[in-house]
């Protein structure tokens, strides 16, 4: 499976970075999240970003980040594997 | 009630505090603040009356800058971001507060401080650098002069971590002009009670913060649980949607309710604009929602309701930024009749740059208009400028000439109702003000509306309580029936209003998120349910409502008397509201019925607990909510009253 991000229904809350951090210790710790997100309100822009330490929630019903993504920016999909 | 030493969760721990005088820098323990007010607000109006004399002004060192981010703040209990700002109103001279969202105040608590106490002034510009337990005072001089966006760039250049807070002050601020807001994250702003005067008067142009920190909660899996549920019923909600899409979805549509209910035209002179100026303004197409560039939202927010605005075409294009609010409809639009939607968008983004309050200028400079019109004032006074209604490049000048106290910019700097009483020639009446404070809100339609905005301790604000008693708001089930223009059953919904407010302010939950303006995604018992698990408490919603809530709300009130002689008079409309009335639209004739309104004031006093003739505290409430010093101090000014 893999999380992909559409860009244009992100809102910058950084609720994905927060509910990561918890999935990860337990409590509220963004910068023990596998997400990391910055926004600039100058230009508009968002910088999102997920590094190597995402387990895809592997404990959870579904990724947390995606759960809590009430803009419904994130989602899962299933990677299709190559069967040559 | 919190028993001492209760609280397991949920809050950072510490309290920092700044002498900016003599460059000192210290902390304490914040639980046994939290224990008695939860968080946030409760902790500085706590805070302020016990260590502010009467006799200290706004602008002497003595006065605090207090900055307090919410109990749940830093959580993942939906809209938990807020930081209240409280210090000495610049108006009233009592309680000031103003309240906002977005990502400093969870910085603030990652980093480990839930509130940030500063008392002192310093000689020479400073900025605070807060990264974890490393605090330091630092030269500010390269800063001075700087609008908010300049500020901003140039720390980020300077400290060089892209993660960093800011909340600063515009030239407003430094100027020391009244109506200025504290600018957090370049674009939210703490707008009222002249928080960025104060700002500016300790020579302080920024707070930068940067926490690595985590924060804890009593009860993980249970808290856990509770969020998940919130969620949910956020996503269930049907006004959801509603919300979502910002003022424009609800206002452009030229029918919309709110045109009738929350609008005044011209600085007061009626309650109804035309519809070719709704259309030409909120057009779809061509008006302000062609601007929209995105949508933003706060930490941890449901909603997002901030527009991203990019000015696309005339002579403002290339202005951009985040921000486009009811307020800038109520206030840079209908109060000056300009429908010209780029230049509305842009006297409301030049004000987050330059650091003022968007309903300060609004309400201040429309009465200035309105002068210009009646011919008290003339081109002479107002350095050449026709201060035509509709002249939005006037506006945009004035503006800047406000910021940096430019001409007639100096005189209405210092207050608007001392440049009345300078000015004279009846100037005084056609000010909008309450307690000292101008204010852009409607009155003469919806009374729930007025009673909140009359009575608010932190001056002619509708956060504290205002209900537009349409189903939408208000507790559920209503007490009583009563829609937007009875007087009748009112004053319920607004002190239910103003006591979820006083609950939101402590825990850090934006209003819009909690239980105001309709969205309706979360109740007390949510609160009750979030802060049990995560605090480790045991509370009831009885205790919240009757015994937090007010703690709040009476710290504030007692503020005000021990340091102001205001009155049951101050808690009227402006008189311009009880006298003239509605000219046109569906509540043409309405005016506020002063008996009537006094009706109103007096059940709301009652409600309080406080002393129905003459709205001041009594012995008995004060002790109720375990304030018997309080009491003792109150009593001693002869501000008491003995039952």
């Amino acid at each position: 499976m893999k999380i992909i991000r559409n860009s244009n229904l992100c809102y910058a809350c950084k609720t994905c970075q927060l509910a990561c951090s918890y999935h990860h210790t337990k409590t509220f710790w963004p910068e023990r999240s596998s997400i990391i997100v910055s926004r600039n309100p100058q230009d508009g822009t968002i910088k999102w970003r997920m590094n190597t330490t995402c387990d895809k929630c592997v404990d959870e019903e579904e990724p947390l980040c995606v759960k809590y993504c009430v803009y419904g920016a994130l989602q899962v999909v299933k990677e299709v594997k190559d069967n040559d | 009630m919190i028993k001492k030493g209760g609280i397991k969760g949920c809050l950072a721990g510490k309290i920092l505090r700044i002498d900016l005088s003599n460059k000192k820098i210290w902390t304490e323990e914040t639980k046994s603040y939290a224990e008695k007010t939860l968080g946030g607000r409760g902790i500085n109006s706590l805070i302020m009356v016990n260590e502010i004399e009467s006799k200290i002004k706004w602008y002497d060192p003595e006065n605090l800058l207090c900055f307090g981010v919410g109990a749940l703040v830093g959580t993942l209990a939906p809209g938990a971001c807020r930081v209240d700002v409280s210090t000495i109103n610049v108006f009233s001279g009592g309680k000031g507060s103003a309240n906002v969202g977005g990502f400093w105040g969870p910085e603030l608590k990652y980093a480990g401080y839930d509130n940030l106490i500063i008392i002192g002034k310093s000689r020479k510009p400073v900025y605070l650098y807060i990264n974890d337990d490393k605090v330091e005072i630092r030269e500010a001089g390269f800063l001075w002069g700087k609008d908010v966006y300049e500020t901003e760039n140039i720390l980020r250049k300077e400290i060089g971590d892209e993660h960093i807070k800011i909340a600063c002050i515009g030239p407003a601020g430094e100027n020391r002009v009244r109506g200025s807001a504290i600018m957090i994250d370049t674009s939210k702003a703490a707008g009222g009670s002249g928080v960025g005067c104060v700002m500016g008067d300790k020579k302080l142009k920024a707070i930068v913060v940067r926490g690595h920190g985590k924060i804890e909660v009593a009860q993980p899996k249970l808290f856990m649980q509770v969020v998940a549920r919130c969620y949910q019923q956020c996503k269930d909600e049907p006004n959801s949607k509603m919300m979502r899409k910002v003022p424009f979805n609800l206002y452009s549509d030229p029918d919309w309710e709110g045109w009738n209910t929350n609008i005044v035209i011209k600085n007061g002179q009626d309650d109804q604009w035309e519809k070719e100026k709704r259309i030409k303004l909120m057009n779809p197409i061509t008006g302000v929602p062609s601007m929209q560039k995105g949508v933003r939202a706060c930490y941890s927010c449901p909603i997002g309701c901030m527009p991203y605005m990019e000015v696309n075409k005339g002579k403002h294009k290339g202005y951009q930024g985040e921000g486009f609010w009811i307020n800038t409809i109520m206030g840079h639009a209908c109060r000056f009749d300009i429908s010209d939607p780029e230049a509305v968008v842009e006297s409301w983004l030049l004000t987050n740059k330059l650091g003022l309050d968007g309903d300060y200028v609004a309400a201040g400079l429309s009465w200035v208009f309105e002068l210009y019109e009646k011919g008290i004032i003339n081109k002479k006074d107002t350095d050449g400028l026709e201060l035509n209604w509709g002249n939005s490049e006037a506006l945009i000048k004035m503006i800047k000439k406000l910021a940096y106290r430019e001409g007639i910019g100096n005189l209405l700097a210092d207050g608007m109702v001392e440049a009345a009483e300078k000015i004279g020639r009846n100037s005084e009446y056609y000010l909008v003000q309450v307690k000292g404070q101008p204010s852009i809100e409607p009155f003469r339609v919806p009374k729930g509306w007025a009673l909140a905005v009359s009575t608010s301790p932190v001056a002619g604000r509708h956060l504290r309580g205002a209900t537009m008693g349409s189903n939408r708001y208000g507790p559920k089930p209503r007490p009583g029936d009563f829609n937007v223009t009875d007087y009748r059953n009112q004053a319920k919904g607004v002190v239910w209003q103003g006591k979820t407010k006083e609950l939101e302010d402590n825990l850090g939950i934006c209003n819009y998120v909690g239980t105001w303006s309709g969205a309706n995604f979360l109740t007390i018992g949510d609160f009750v349910e979030l802060i049990n698990s995560g605090m480790g408490i045991d509370l009831t919603e009885e205790e919240l409502m009757n015994q937090y809530a007010a703690i709040g709300r009476n710290l504030e009130i007692a503020f005000n008397a021990l340091h102001t002689d205001m009155s049951r008079k101050d808690d009227l409309p402006p008189k311009r509201f009880m006298k003239e009335k509605v000219k046109s639209g569906p509540y043409k004739g309405l005016k506020i019925d002063e008996d009537k309104y006094n009706h109103m004031l007096d059940e709301f006093y009652t409600l309080w607990g406080w002393d129905k003739k003459t709205g001041m505290q009594t012995r008995s409430g004060l002790e109720k909510l375990g304030l018997k010093d309080l009491a003792e101090k109150l009593s001693k000014c002869g501000k008491l009253v003995d039952k």
